[in-house]
Formats: structure tokens, C-alpha cells, sequence
């Protein structure tokens, strides 16, 4: 399944690129953000703060992007829209729960980045323009590198207890 | 004679009922007042069939008690109406001669009528046109030569009904109308009944029955959608609109079931338009939960309930006023829903007009609590002063309320602005979930009791709408009658009977039936020592509502009895006698103090 | 710091996102469709105000608050007539409906079929997760034969409804189905069949991940989903849509499965030009007694 809809690597330029990968960091954002919220309206604290801490991560690296678009290309307008992109970087909706072990977040966040990898990686099949080549080659080093920090910090997350919220919690309520 | 009541009777194909109706659109046209109602067999063709005309040179509040004519096509058809056709020793009795029965020997039980007529009606048809088909035409020139009515209106009113049918047919129905005419010449009744000229100005009065009345108050008072289904008796309201709204630049839908005709009519309101739905009994049932949703969302809608003999299917074409718990107290939750009752067709017009007003003024559905004795009966009315009336509008939103919109924001007087999509800025949840202020669903408890307070309070001035109320009578009377929809009509004619007698009677009729407006009741009963609250109902329905907010004098007792058991202003009158004499006696205090 | 977009775009999806937080449980299939209705929106380019979004009742009902739209969350099973009152009062607006596989297939049922034999322009999408999610998961319309609930402890009875089956053979001119294992195929069915000119139907797989079986999740539909245009189907063919339907329940087929290019006019549109041809015809309101004047 495509996560993009309407762009053409072969011609897309340096500047698609980088509008491109800016909204991708920044629906990632909102991901996490509604994730998170999402977490904390169901009183999963210690996913919500994870989901919180990717959010800052995506966040970061989209004003980082934001910054070198700025200084390349200046108040240009983009050709690139959120209604292009299909959860690129961004979680799937369906990869949470409410009884969600910090463990399972994290492992969540390292499905995302290695889809991330998988985009960037699928995209240079056909991307021509040599800057863009260069571009998502260096995004794609970077989500490799966002992977192994998460799975760093998974390895040093001690494993899921025995009894979690699933097993413990209150039955599901009736409206 | 000034008032005269005809019943005639016969099967369906007879024409019986097509033969009132020339009578009482002839009546009309000329200036009298009139009343005609109906009554059928279970059949849906050829059953059998009645009608009763009533005309008056004054104005006439029922279709009356006593027959002064009865016409018979045939005696087992007319006997099947029972006490819808009550026939007395003042009734002259004309009937089929071809039946067979002699003049002395009709099947009326206990009665010996003042004049009986067997008259070859069949055989006049016959000989005017042919076939025994024009029997209605005979009647009606037997009615108009014995009784001096509207013969001029009636020839009119025939040659109107035939036209397209072409001239050869109207000459031969013209014919039969003389034939009848003729006999009635030649066999005289034996004391003359010549029917008092009318009053008022030919081609004044309107003529219509309580579907059609309401349906055109109804859009009178700004009403731009209807939707329902079919149900007897109130289909003609759906259909008067399914054919004139367009003209007016709104919209009509049959729907699929009750469910869907209230749905639909929510949801126009909820588009921001007045809008209306009919129904009876039955119907009302199915529309509860949806009655709910709109009285929590505040949406005005305007819900007409014709009612007819209950519970379930009942008796759909016999009137009852056995929906009155239902039109106030269904829905589950606390739920406060203004039922307000028209008396005749004539008030048929102001009573739907101010039910689309307190519909938009409080954003509450509001039932329009009329019944089949009402809605399909004929009356003249006189014509209506329509500027003398107030249209009300929902409030809406200012620019300011839009800056910052609540839909459900608390206000003095409960009532919010409210916005409908299209609004720039007043977008909001409508919803039958409790909300707070901006219609996000809440189960806060606090939220909940402020919620039921608005909507409640909200309602609250209509318990001193004493412009819904007319009283008849002086204020210190002690003898007192209450009654409210079709029997109203019956009442009034009883209380201006009883006060010629010199009872010192006063009635009050309540157009608004609920919520109880507890003061003007409180009020009336002051004086009260003794009374009848009568109802067309087995359970006396207003008399056990007023028990429950007011304190009813003792004395005042429920009068009611189950639909299709019509009861008259005499009956009533002689209650009233009973009742004036029984304060009389003195008390049991009294006679110890000898 | 934002873009500039060169592509002309009166609305973002976001415009369309309320504050109301979704009380649906993490990882449930309605977020996607709420994602994919906030995009197709913004495809279209209404403003919130002039859109009504009608629901009835159970969690997917509850969308209507989730978006900057006027919403109506009615009563179970009522969504469709009440829609169709706001489309038939106000033809100039967007109207959408939701609601669940029981909202629609159980007491919504006898309203299906008049909706869309009325064919006003509206848009009817549900959420079908085979199972009433809100009041603790009772069987529903759609649910397998033998599926346990605590309302089937020993298994049900009874077979399932067949939504795309029955939609397709009451006459619907526009019959699709999406998953949100697919966003951008369910977006693109959505804004499609809002666009299309009269009453259309998305069915959306959409699971419930607290009632549902693991193989029912989204993940799973990846697994097994086909779309319609993989298979060479025609929409253009009523009939083969209803075949292809038929495999409801064992096969997830994704995409149109029927849409009438030649569809007759909506019945809104009828009713404005019968309102235009008899403007006028009445006598004026004020004046509408005199109709029953006897002459």
C-alpha cells in the first residue's frame, strides 16, 4: 500500500523533498500527540508519557527540517499537502491499546521508524534528482539511527511483568 | 325553527354522506351555521353509512343531541349507528317506503316518533333518472320541501358536483330533486317546520373540517414542512400538504413508518424551519422516544395527535379523548411537553397557530391534542381576522452570541439562542445525550439537575396564560363544568341550557390541557361546590391530571364515558339539575343543630 | 512555522477536527474512519457550517462530536429519516450520516431501504465491526453464525445480514466498502461518495479491538484484503456487485462495488424545481382561509 498519493519521485526536487519530509515528521507529531492523548483520557500514564517524548522527537527533527528548508528556499510556497500522505512516519491507529505496556509503545514507535525506513527506502528506487538522492538517503540513515535509539531504550526496558492492566483490569463498561 | 338536526342513514352505496355534504356546503353558502359529521361501518366500501347535519341560525357548538329528522334508506343500516342517530318523540321519521315496514310498526324500540313518512324514494330515482341510483338526490328534496332549506344552494351545489359528468346528468339529478320536493308538498308534515331564514350574508361563511383548518394554520403560522404517515384519522392534514407546501416553498414526505415522520420533521427544525407532523393513537406511541429526543435537544416541532378510540388499535374512526396521559407524560425521563386542545374547527385555527408558537418560543415539541369528532367533522366558520394574529419566531443568535456560541447556554429565562447549520458560527452537537452548555455530552449530575431545571423552567410562564383559558359564567357560580376538546362544544350548549333553567352554572374550557396551570384552576374552583369535569374517555384523563397538581373541591366529580358513546348536551343539563338540587339539601351538620 | 500551500485549499482536515476528545478505545477502527472523513472533507471544501452530520447511537455514532460540523447524535436506529428531514428542509447543505452495523442493519433496518429509494443527496457510511461495542458486546445484525456473546453464551443462531448485499439490492446508485487497514483508499472512497450526486453507501470494516478477536484487527485485514479493481470488477455492473457481495463475511473486498453513472435526480432536487414551478400558485399565507370560503 502506497503512503503517498499524488507525487511522482522521479521528478520530485530538493525542495518537494524537503516539504515533503517536514510533513512527515510534522503528521508524525500530531500522531503521537493524539496518541498520547488518547492514552491519558484512558489513564495510561506511562504509554501517554512515551508517546508525549516521540512527539518532541518529531517535533524537533521538524523544525530542524523547517530551519534548512527556510535557509535553502526561503517563503516559497509548497506543492506538497497533508492530504498526500497516508501515516508515513505516523504510528497506525491500530497499533495501540488502552492496556498498552511502556514496552509495547516503544515497540510501536520502532514499527513506525522502521515504515519510515521502508518509505525513504522504496522512494530512492525512483528518485533521480541527485540533491533529493542525496536527501532521503541521509533520512533514511537517520530513521535507521531513530530505530536503534528506540530499540536501545527498549533493550534497557526491563521486561513486561507477569500480571499487566490486561490481565487485572475492570471489565469493559456499557453505555 | 332555528336549529335542526338530520340524521340520515343507508349503505354506502347509497350516497348518504354525499347527500350531507351537498346539505351542508348549500347550508353554508346560504349563512347558516352547520355542523356535519359522519359514521361508517367497518367496510371500506359499500358498509353502511350515516351522516348528521346540524344548522342554526345561531352559532352551534355540536353536531346535537336528539334527531328532529331521520332518514332511513333502510332500517337495518340505520339501526347499526345506535346512539349516534338518537331518535325521540319529536323526530319525524322519513324512510324507504320499499323496506317494506309500515309506518306504524318501525323497528325504533321505546319511541313512537311524531310523524313517520314512508316515502318510494327508490322509486322516485327511478323515475327521474332511471335507476334508483339518485336516491341521496330525492332525500335532498324531500329535506328541501318539507323544511324550506336552501333549495337555490342546493340546485347550485348539484349542478357544481355533475359538471363534468355533463348536462344530461345534472338535469336528471335536478329531476329527482323535484320529484322530492313535490312529494313533500303533497303529504305536509302535519305540524310545518319551516327552517328560519339565515342571518348572516350568503357567501360569507368558510367551510372546511379540522384536518384541513389546521393544515392551513399551519402554514399560515409559517409551518414549511410536514412529515408523517398514514393513519386514520388525521392522513388529510398530510395530505393537504403533500399538495399545497411547494406553493409556499416548503416540502412534504410520506414516510415509512411513524418513527420516520417524526424524524424527519426533527430534523427540518434542526435545519432551522418550522415544521409539523399528524398522527393518532397508535402513532403517538411510536413517536414517544423521538418526542424525547426533541424535548432535550430544544427543538420546536409541532405534533398533532387526532385522537380516536384506544388503547392499541381501538376504534379508528370513533373519537375519544383517551390520549391525554399519553400526549402529557410519554417519554421516559422528566420530560415537561405543552399539550394545548382545540375545541372546534373554528378554534382549530387559533390553537395551531399558538402551538407553532410555543413550539418556537420554548424549543419544545408541543402536542396539538385534537380528536376525530373535531378534525373530520364539517363546520361552518365565520370568516377569520388572520392579522389579528401574532407569528412568533425562534430566538436566534446576535453577532454576539456567535463570538462565542453555547447552544445550551443558561439564560434568565431559560430559553437559549439557537442556531441551525448554515449559521456562520453557530455550529453545535444537537443531541438526546445530557450535555452541558455547548452540547458535549456530560454525566455530571450537577450539569444534569441545571439541564432539567432550564428545560423546565423554561415552560414555566405558560401556567399563567389565562388567554388559554375561557371561562363562560359568573365568577361565584357554584355549580362548575370543565371540559376540553369536542366535548367542550357539548358543554357550552349545556351550560347556556341549564343557565335558561336559572342554574347558576359556569364552565371553563382550557385550550392548554398541560402543563396544569394550577392557579387558574385554583382560582375557578374557589367558588366550586359542586360539578363535573366530562370527558369522551373511560378514565376521566383531565380530571385524574387536575387531582394531581390541584386541589379539585370534592363535589366535583369526573362525568366520562368511553368514545362512541356520544353524550349530549341534555344529558349533561339534567346532571347539572341533579347536582343544583343535591346543594340544596341541607347538610348532616345542619340537621344536628335541630 | 507553517507552509505556504500553492494548492488552492479552503479547508484542512484539521478544520475539521473538534476539541472533543474521542472516548473510543485506543487501536478502534473509527479513528481511521474519523481521519479519513476530516480528509475527505477537506477535499471537498464545504465549510463546517454547512455540513450536518447526523448519527444514531453506539461508539461510532458518537463521530458527529469529533468533528467542527453541526452534529446530531439522535436515537438508535433514526439517523437516516432525521438526515433526510435536515437534506429535504435545506438542500444547499452537506448532509452525512453514521452510525454502526446495528444503528443501520437491526432498528435502523426498515429505514434503509426508503433512503435510498428516496435518494436524497446524502452520504450513509457505517462502521461495521460485527459486535454492539457501547452496551458491552451483544451480538449484532452482522455478526458470524455461532459467534459467542453474552447475549449467544452457546454460540448464535443466526446467520448474518448481508449490508453490501441488501444496500446493493434495494437500488443504491453508490455501494463501496473501505478499511482503515487502507487510508488512503478509504479517504478516497469517502470524499467519492460524498461527491456523488445522491444517497451513497460505504460500508467500512472498522473493528472493535475491545470486543473483536485478534484476527479480526486491522492488521489482519492487511493480510487478507482485496480490492475490488485487483479482482476486475466493473461498478458499472449491479449484478456482478451483488456477486461479489455475496462473499460478505469471508472475503474483504475494498473499493466500489457499484456506481450508476446515469442516476435519476435526487428527490431534493426534484423538490426545488416543484417549489419553483409552483411558487406563487397558493393564495398568500395570510390569506390561505379563503380557499374554504363557500361560493
Amino acid at each position: 500500500m502506497s503512503q503517498t498519493r499524488s507525487i511522482d519521485y522521479s521528478t520530485l526536487s530538493l525542495r518537494d523533498a524537503l516539504d515533503l519530509a517536514i510533513l512527515v515528521e510534522e503528521e508524525a507529531k500530531d500522531r503521537y500527540e493524539e496518541l498520547a492523548s488518547q492514552m491519558a483520557l484512558h489513564h495510561n500514564e506511562e504509554s501517554a508519557r512515551f508517546f508525549r517524548f516521540m512527539l518532541q522527537v518529531e517535533s524537533t527533527h521538524e523544525h530542524q527540517l523547517l530551519e534548512r528548508r527556510r535557509k535553502l528556499f526561503g517563503n516559497k510556497p509548497s506543492s506538497v499537502t497533508r492530504t498526500m500522505l497516508f501515516d508515513v512516519e505516523a504510528p497506525d491507529y491500530d497499533e495501540v491499546r488502552a492496556t498498552m505496556t511502556e514496552r509495547q509503545a516503544l515497540e510501536t514507535s520502532l514499527r513506525a521508524e522502521r515504515k519510515a525506513f521502508a518509505f525513504f527506502d522504496a522512494a530512492l528506487k525512483s528518485v533521480t534528482d541527485p540533491e533529493t538522492h542525496a536527501f532521503f538517503t541521509e533520512l533514511r540513515a537517520e530513521e535507521a539511527d531513530h530505530e536503534a535509539k528506540v530499540a536501545e531504550r527498549l533493550s534497557r526496558l526491563p521486561a513486561d511483568p507477569l500480571i499487566t492492566a490486561e490481565d487485572v483490569g475492570d471489565e469493559p463498561v456499557a453505555h | 325553527m332555528d336549529d335542526l338536526v338530520i340524521g340520515m342513514a343507508g349503505s354506502g352505496g347509497d350516497g348518504i354522506v354525499s347527500a350531507g355534504e351537498s346539505l351542508i356546503a348549500a347550508a353554508a353558502y346560504e349563512g347558516y351555521y352547520a355542523m356535519m359529521t359522519k359514521s361508517f361501518g367497518s367496510q371500506v366500501r359499500g358498509g353502511e353509512s350515516s351522516c348528521r347535519v346540524r344548522l342554526s341560525t345561531r352559532r352551534v357548538h355540536n353536531p346535537g343531541g336528539i334527531l328532529d329528522i331521520a332518514v332511513a334508506l333502510n332500517w337495518d343500516d340505520f339501526l347499526k349507528f345506535g346512539a349516534e342517530l338518537p331518535v325521540s318523540g319529536q323526530t319525524v321519521v322519513i324512510y324507504e317506503a320499499k323496506t317494506g315496514v309500515a309506518p306504524g310498526a318501525i323497528p325504533l324500540s321505546g319511541v313512537t316518533p311524531k310523524e313517520v313518512f314512508a316515502v318510494p324514494i327508490g322509486d322516485m330515482a327511478k323515475q327521474a333518472t332511471g335507476t334508483d341510483k339518485a336516491k341521496n338526490t330525492v332525500v335532498l328534496g324531500l329535506v328541501a320541501g318539507w323544511f324550506g332549506i336552501a333549495r337555490e344552494a342546493m340546485l347550485r351545489g348539484l349542478a357544481k358536483k355533475f359538471a363534468k359528468k355533463g348536462a344530461a346528468l345534472i338535469q336528471a339529478n335536478e329531476k329527482a330533486f323535484v320529484l322530492g320536493e313535490l312529494f313533500a308538498k303533497e303529504h305536509p308534515l302535519a305540524t310545518p317546520r319551516a327552517m328560519d331564514r339565515a342571518v348572516a350574508q350568503a357567501g360569507s361563511k368558510l367551510l372546511t373540517d379540522g384536518n384541513d383548518m389546521c393544515a392551513a394554520a399551519a402554514i399560515f403560522g409559517g409551518c414549511d414542512f410536514f412529515s408523517g404517515y398514514p393513519i386514520t384519522p388525521s392522513s388529510e392534514v398530510m395530505q393537504f400538504f403533500t399538495t399545497h407546501v411547494w406553493k409556499y416553498g416548503g416540502a412534504a414526505l410520506q414516510c415509512e413508518d411513524e418513527m420516520a415522520g417524526i424524524g424527519a420533521a426533527l430534523g427540518a427544525s434542526f435545519a432551522g424551519k418550522k415544521a409539523m407532523t399528524a398522527t393518532s393513537g397508535p402513532g403517538l406511541a411510536l413517536k414517544t422516544e423521538i418526542m424525547g429526543l426533541a424535548s432535550i435537544a430544544e427543538l420546536p416541532l409541532v405534533i398533532l395527535d387526532v385522537q380516536r378510540g384506544g388503547p392499541s388499535t381501538g376504534l379508528p374512526t370513533k373519537p375519544e379523548q383517551s390520549d391525554l396521559f399519553a400526549a402529557a407524560f410519554s417519554a421516559h425521563g422528566d420530560v415537561l411537553r405543552p399539550v394545548l386542545a382545540p375545541t372546534s374547527v373554528a378554534d382549530t385555527f387559533d390553537v395551531t397557530v399558538e402551538a407553532f408558537n410555543v413550539a418556537e418560543r420554548y424549543q419544545t415539541p408541543v402536542i396539538l391534542l385534537s380528536d376525530q369528532e373535531v378534525a373530520q367533522r364539517k363546520e361552518t366558520v365565520d370568516p377569520i381576522d388572520t392579522s389579528r394574529f401574532q407569528i412568533e419566531h425562534r430566538k436566534l443568535p446576535t453577532e454576539t452570541d456567535l463570538q462565542d456560541y453555547a447552544r445550551f447556554r443558561q439564560t434568565e429565562d431559560g430559553v437559549s439562542p439557537i442556531s441551525h447549520p448554515g449559521m456562520l458560527g453557530g455550529n453545535y452537537q444537537g443531541a438526546g445525550i445530557e450535555h452541558n452548555e455547548h452540547g458535549n455530552p456530560t454525566a455530571s449530575g450537577k450539569i444534569h439537575a441545571a439541564m432539567n431545571e432550564k428545560r423546565f423552567r423554561k415552560l414555566a410562564p405558560l401556567k399563567g396564560r389565562k388567554d388559554l383559558f375561557h371561562i363562560d359564567g359568573h365568577e361565584g357560580a357554584t355549580l362548575a363544568l370543565v371540559a376540553w376538546g369536542s366535548i367542550a362544544g357539548v358543554c357550552r350548549e349545556a351550560a347556556a341550557l341549564a343557565r335558561a333553567e336559572g342554574l347558576d352554572v359556569k364552565l371553563l374550557v382550557p385550550w392548554l390541557v398541560y402543563p396544569v396551570a394550577e392557579e387558574i384552576y385554583r382560582d375557578f374552583f374557589a367558588s366550586v361546590r359542586s360539578g363535573f369535569v366530562v370527558e369522551q374517555s373511560h378514565q376521566g384523563q383531565l380530571y385524574r391530571i387536575l387531582r394531581m397538581y390541584v386541589d379539585v373541591p370534592a363535589g366535583v366529580v369526573p362525568f366520562c364515558r368511553s368514545g362512541a358513546n356520544p353524550i349530549m348536551p341534555g344529558e349533561v343539563v339534567a346532571k347539572l339539575r341533579n347536582a343544583a338540587v343535591a346543594l340544596q339539601q341541607p347538610t348532616t351538620s345542619m340537621a344536628s343543630e335541630d | 512555522m507553517t507552509l505556504e500551500s500553492s494548492v488552492e485549499r479552503k479547508y484542512l482536515a484539521k478544520d475539521f477536527r473538534s476539541e472533543l476528545k474521542p472516548i473510543w478505545c485506543p487501536g478502534c477502527g473509527d479513528f481511521g474512519v474519523l481521519q479519513a472523513v476530516y480528509r475527505a472533507l477537506a477535499g471537498i471544501g464545504r465549510a463546517p457550517h454547512e455540513i450536518a452530520f447526523v448519527s444514531g447511537i453506539g461508539c461510532s455514532s458518537r463521530i458527529p462530536g469529533y468533528t467542527t460540523a453541526y452534529g446530531f447524535n439522535s436515537v438508535h436506529g433514526r439517523a437516516l429519516p432525521i438526515a433526510q428531514g435536515i437534506k429535504l428542509a435545506n438542500p444547499e447543505l452537506l448532509v452525512l450520516v453514521a452510525g454502526g452495523d446495528g444503528d443501520g442493519f437491526s432498528i435502523g433496518g426498515g429505514h434503509v431501504p426508503h433512503a435510498i429509494r428516496r435518494n436524497l443527496d446524502l452520504t450513509y457510511i457505517v462502521m461495521d465491526n460485527q459486535i454492539y461495542g457501547l452496551t458491552k458486546g451483544q451480538l449484532s445484525p452482522t455478526s458470524p453464525r455461532g459467534l459467542k456473546t453474552p447475549t449467544s453464551e452457546y454460540g448464535s443462531f443466526e446467520d448474518p445480514v448481508n449490508p453490501l448485499l441488501y444496500v446493493l439490492a434495494y437500488g443504491a446508485n453508490f455501494v463501496a466498502q473501505g478499511t482503515p487497514a487502507d487510508m488512503p483508499g478509504l479517504a478516497a472512497i469517502i470524499e467519492e461518495a460524498i461527491r456523488y450526486p445522491g444517497f451513497s453507501f460505504v460500508n467500512v470494516q472498522s473493528p472493535c479491538v475491545t470486543y473483536g478477536e485478534e484476527e479480526q484487527q486491522v492488521k489482519a485485514h492487511r493480510a487478507h484484503m482485496k480490492t475490488l479493481e485487483s479482482l476486475g470488477h466493473d461498478p458499472a455492473d449491479r449484478l456482478a456487485a451483488m456477486g461479489l457481495a455475496q462473499a460478505y463475511g469471508q472475503e474483504l473486498y475494498t473499493g466500489v462495488f457499484y456506481r450508476n453513472d446515469t442516476p435519476a435526480p435526487t428527490l431534493d432536487a426534484l423538490a426545488r424545481e416543484r417549489q419553483k414551478t409552483m411558487a406563487g400558485q397558493g393564495l398568500p399565507r395570510e390569506r390561505i382561509l379563503e380557499s374554504f370560503v363557500q361560493r
